[in-house]
């Protein structure tokens, strides 16, 4: 990436982005492991599982052969190379067979299909990175602004996925124009300043906070640049003020031009997932006949023409220009600020990898991402790659490497280790995946749906006691609570205990999970927990584990086989070994 | 090309690291040992609750409470775009004068001023309830209370070291507001402080001073204190085994329990194990203690529904009336949380999320809380004090649609033992009173964004005092700034 110099008041020529067409075969991803690079392919299948435990919602049977097949390098490649699996085709039907037969809509039908893709979708590494993207550029269903748009958020979610491997200039640019994003923070339909108004600043400081530099000046390795021992802003209140002029004129896509209606459009579900529409220069005259119509903010500092706006690092954006100009140059700045590599790059860690990377490893990474031509999917296969991720330390105490596990990923897993089956769809088209709830307030996480733009964990959240003590991160303890640990758990029942193949009654709203790997064991105690060991814990299942479960089968000795299978996995799924992933 | 770090590792090592963001204190492990040190072992009597009532996303407050008198009104109103119509002025943000019957329900007089100039104000039309117990001396209003290093007037503003980091987002403003000072973050919030200092008192040592019904908050994490997170669909069951635990006899249930209790026994080499494993088995614990009692507390006073803060107050008042009953705590702070104030659009717009709606449920959520705290139900409003928290306030000018972030603004603090009836706006610094609201402002910023007059450290430290930490060297600690402000204590409680 081309760097802008950080020079006060002067108009920077921009150079053009190199914007990699990102073919596989044809990208150079050499040279981006670590010093101790994976041998390929994964020495044993456990191996293999912790891999795709990283790498996926769960490894299933499936992905552990195909990826001892392979070997690493190959089978990210043809993961990355693999098409998106969309959904807000199916939820569109759905919502159409549902809204045409009289029935409720709602964000359910957004979950249910999440919640399937996360489960079957074979693009697996390609919605792994749309899920751990959708926690970075969030937007959520909380905000009454985009409650009521089930397909356009499922749109959303389908342009991270598509993007999960582009260039990060390409995906900032889409999230950016991408209407629920307008609406979530803002930016839609904020329009230039009047006599007692001036443009919304919400979006303005999110990208820059959130979706790009952050709020202090790091070097590659994420550590803070300091200026006499004091952390350096990367931007101020000013700088705030500047740029929210840039995102200013945003309207639905079709808001009609002829005449103009800036009020009008978001007539059809199309319509409200497009790209917005701006109504700037582009469009309509600054001055004269029309120009009421001309919501862009094409003023300078002063608020006049004369002057230019001055952005992030002292860069400055000509006044006078069209609204795709404008957001086009403050979308190159921000992505070739310095801080972009390593702050993608830490949080992408955190949410493959482990909470706590080293400064080496995501200075390995960042670089990657820097590099001219770069692509997100560059930079995921080296955080997967690396060292770090593939040869974890030896356990010893007040050992923090690795991470704990999402809630959502622990019910993947189980649903892909033991190869569950799917409800067919409903008459409305609708596969049923999640007991009728949307399980985000009982795991305290749910696709879309955060409490707030800061996610559901925020990545330098750090848990009392050994964490904070250490200045070590947990984000994923942050939604961990005593109330939280009970809620999930009972999930984890309703979808193990309550959900399997040949129970009598089985429920017709979720997945039913095939216990027959465990049932053909029932009566040898250590075979099964072997096969729990395997399946879920990728056999690092300590020795006292492996005797409490042992232990506990031996004394169900009048229950049923199902009933054995099934006690083995519910504990499993809550024992805090299944919690951590190492 | 790359970027080259060659030149920024340099330009690292010749500097000293200060302190990381976890703090000295984390950096520096013996610090917690001296934090630990410094709590008080006075033992402390009877019982008092603080409960702190977070609105998220930074309150437009400026329209809580509004000059009633002509000349201040107009200032006002001009500042934000004249007053709303939806027809006429959609632009607008401000409310207008209340008339008729609306100015018994809206109207309160500063009973600190005396000049009839200067001393009338009205509350948001949806805050009437909270009217009547101002007017009943038991809500008193602070008047433009932010973040602050020390008392700055604007000239001070330039230079960095003279304010907050971070000012206007969200993230670091509330840090700081959990934590009760404007030093750089920390992963200590001066409710959890005042924990480590009065849970000696408690004559339950399992039951945290702290409670949260909103999750994990730095408010109520003080350096040996962690706050116990509840629910306010109160204490469920945990399926498959044994509530509460263990059971007797030999079913599958309680085999699946000894299993499940075995594991959280066990000692994890693995952090992130050892957490987990603690936070669960304090969950069984804690369920054991108080599910029977929490299932057989009941109140009198019935909460609203469709209200969340209302749901999570009634679970205050239940362990309130709880705690009290079985003797569990001297002392507790109660954590609750409100979301949806960041209303960069909508904010008059009359839908069910804008200010009035979320006002309105703060306003339902209080009155029945404290009606809940009479005697003949819980029976504690001279020992309950809330008070209110938000990131900052909005500018007063508006967007177009709503208002953006700002700094100083309005909380207000409710409780038998508050002296209520009165604004409190003066800290001691050069800034004091209902400020000027001009937008041009001598310490206002284009926008109306306000300098503070009073300090957060002031505002917290003033109730922990009531709560009882007293000693000033534990004031000291959990306040490090306060010396800079000219009152540490406002006298509100």
């Amino acid at each position: 990436m081309t760097r802008f110099s950080i020079a006060g008041g002067a108009i920077v020529a921009l150079a053009s982005m190199a914007c990699a067409t990102a073919r596989a075969d044809t990208h150079d991803r050499l040279f981006v492991y670590g010093f101790d690079p994976a041998t390929d392919p994964p020495a044993n299948a456990n191996e293999a599982a912790r891999f795709l435990t990283q790498a996926t919602f769960g490894p299933s049977p499936a992905d552990i052969a195909r990826l001892t097949a392979l070997g690493y390098d190959a089978w990210i490649e043809e993961q990355l190379a693999r098409a998106p699996t969309l959904g807000a085709p199916t939820v569109e039907q759905v919502v159409n067979a549902r809204t045409g037969a009289a029935q409720n809509v709602s964000q359910m039908q957004r979950l249910q299909r999440w919640y399937w893709q996360a489960a079957y979708a074979p693009d697996q590494l390609r919605q792994r990175m749309a899920w751990a993207l959708s926690q970075i550029f969030v937007i959520s269903d909380q905000s009454s602004a985009i409650s009521q748009y089930v397909v356009p958020m499922a749109g959303y979610y389908d342009m991270l996925a598509k993007d999960a491997f582009a260039p990060y200039r390409t995906l900032l640019g889409d999230v950016t124009w991408h209407p629920m994003m307008g609406r979530y923070l803002s930016s839609f339909r904020n329009q230039k300043p009047s006599a007692t108004t001036s443009p919304d600043e919400n979006y303005a400081r999110e990208v820059m906070q959130l979706f790009s530099i952050g709020l202090i000046l790091r070097d590659m390795d994420f550590s803070p640049i300091l200026d006499n021992g004091v952390e350096i802003p990367t931007y101020d209140q000013t700088t705030i003020t500047h740029t929210a002029k840039v995102f200013s004129g945003f309207t639905w896509s079709d808001a009609p031009t002829a005449p103009p209606n800036f009020f009008g459009g978001g007539l059809t579900f199309a319509a409200q997932y497009a790209p917005m529409e701006c109504f700037g220069t582009e469009w309509f005259p600054a001055s004269g006949s029309g120009s009421n119509n001309m919501r862009h903010d094409i003023t300078g500092d002063d608020g006049t023409t004369a002057t230019p706006k001055t952005v992030v690092g002292g860069v400055t954006i000509p006044a006078n220009q069209t609204c795709a100009q404008d957001v086009n140059d403050e979308l190159d700045i921000l992505a070739a600020h310095p801080n972009v590599a390593p702050s993608m790059a830490r949080q992408l860690i955190q949410r493959f990898v482990s909470s706590n990377p080293s400064p080496q490893y995501i200075e390995r990474v960042a670089q990657v991402l820097d590099a001219p031509g770069a692509n997100l999917g560059d930079a995921v296969k080296a955080i997967l790659m690396d060292g770090e991720a593939r040869n974890p330390p030896a356990l010893a105490s007040g050992d923090s490497y690795g991470k704990l596990r999402e809630p959502i990923l622990r019910l993947t897993a189980l649903w892909r280790a033991f190869n569950a089956q799917a409800q067919p769809a409903d008459a409305y088209g609708e596969v049923k995946m999640t007991a009728n709830n949307s399980l985000t307030s009982s795991f305290g996480q749910g696709p879309l749906e955060s409490p707030t733009v800061f996610n559901f964990y925020e990545p330098d959240y750090q848990q009392p006691g050994p964490f904070a003590d250490h200045d070590r991160y947990s984000p994923e303890l942050q939604i961990l609570s005593e109330a939280s640990v009970y809620s999930s758990a009972n999930y984890y029942y309703n979808f193990s205990a309550k959900a399997y193949v040949g129970m009598s009654n089985p429920p017709t709203d979720r997945p039913l999970i095939d216990l027959s790997t465990l049932t053909a064991n029932a009566t040898n105690p250590a075979a099964m927990v072997a096969t729990i060991d395997k399946s879920l814990l990728y056999g690092t299942m300590s020795s006292t584990m492996r005797t409490t479960l042992t232990g506990m089968l031996t004394n169900l000795n009048g229950a049923s086989a199902a009933e054995k299978a099934w006690s083995a996995i519910y504990v499993t799924m809550l024992s805090p070994e299944f919690a951590t992933q190492r | 090309m790359s970027h080259s770090r060659n030149s920024r590792r340099d330009f690292l090592r010749t500097l000293a690291i200060a302190a990381c963001s976890g703090g000295t204190a984390a950096m520096f492990p013996q610090l917690r040992m001296m934090g630990s040190a410094l709590a008080s072992t006075r033992s402390l009597t009877g019982y008092k609750a603080l409960v702190c009532v977070y609105l998220a996303g930074g309150n437009d407050s400026w329209n809580m409470l509004v000059p009633f008198d002509t000349a201040r009104h107009d200032v006002y109103a001009d500042a934000r775009g004249g007053v709303y119509n939806a027809q006429s002025n959609a632009d607008g943000l401000a409310l207008g004068i209340p008339a008729g019957a609306d100015v018994a329900l809206q109207k309160i007089i500063d009973g600190s001023d005396a000049s009839g100039t200067t001393n009338q104000y009205f509350v948001h039309p949806k805050l009437a309830d909270l009217a009547t117990l101002y007017r009943a001396n038991k809500l008193a209003f602070a008047v433009n209370i932010g973040t602050l290093v020390k008392p700055i007037v604007k000239a001070d503003y330039a230079i960095l070291a003279n304010r907050p980091p971070q000012l206007y987002s969200h993230s670091d403003q509330e840090g700081l507001w959990h934590q009760g000072n404007s030093v750089a973050n920390r992963v200590v919030g001066w409710g959890g402080r005042c924990g480590d200092v009065v849970h000696s008192s408690n004559a339950n040592q399992d039951l945290s001073t702290c409670i949260s019904i909103s999750g994990a908050n730095r408010f109520e994490v003080g350096l040996s204190t962690v706050p116990y997170r509840m629910s306010s669909s109160g204490l469920s069951s945990l399926n498959g085994v044994c509530n509460p635990t263990p059971c007797n006899g030999v079913s599958a249930t309680s085999v699946r329990d000894n299993a499940l209790n075995a594991l959280l026994a066990d000692t994890y080499a693995s952090d992130f194990a050892g957490e987990y494993s603690k936070v669960f088995a304090r969950s069984r614990d804690l369920y054991n203690l108080l599910k029977n009692g929490l299932d057989a507390t009941t109140l009198v006073q019935a909460f609203p529904a469709n209200n969340s803060l209302a749901s999570q107050l009634q679970t205050v008042a239940k362990m309130i009336k709880l705690s009290k009953a079985q003797n569990y705590a001297a002392r507790q702070i109660y954590y609750v949380r409100l979301g949806g104030f960041d209303l960069h659009a909508g904010l008059m717009s009359g839908g069910n999320s804008d200010h009035a709606a979320l006002l309105k449920l703060v306003s339902d959520a209080v009155s029945a809380f404290w009606q809940s705290l009479a005697p003949g139900d819980v029976d504690a409003q001279d020992e309950v004090t809330l008070f209110t928290a938000s990131e900052f306030a909005r500018t007063l000018q508006s967007n177009g649609s709503g208002s953006d972030h700002a700094w100083g603004g309005v909380q207000f603090v409710l409780g038998g033992a508050v002296n209520g009836g009165r604004l409190y706006g003066n800290g001691g610094g050069p800034i004091a009173g209902f400020p000027d609201q001009h937008l041009v402002a001598p310490n206002n910023f284009s926008r109306g964004q306000m300098i503070p007059g009073i300090g957060v450290d002031q505002y917290a430290a003033t109730m922990a005092q009531w709560l009882g930490v007293t000693s000033p060297s534990d004031l000291a600690a959990i306040f490090p700034n306060l010396a800079n402000f000219g009152s540490s204590n406002l006298g509100f409680v």
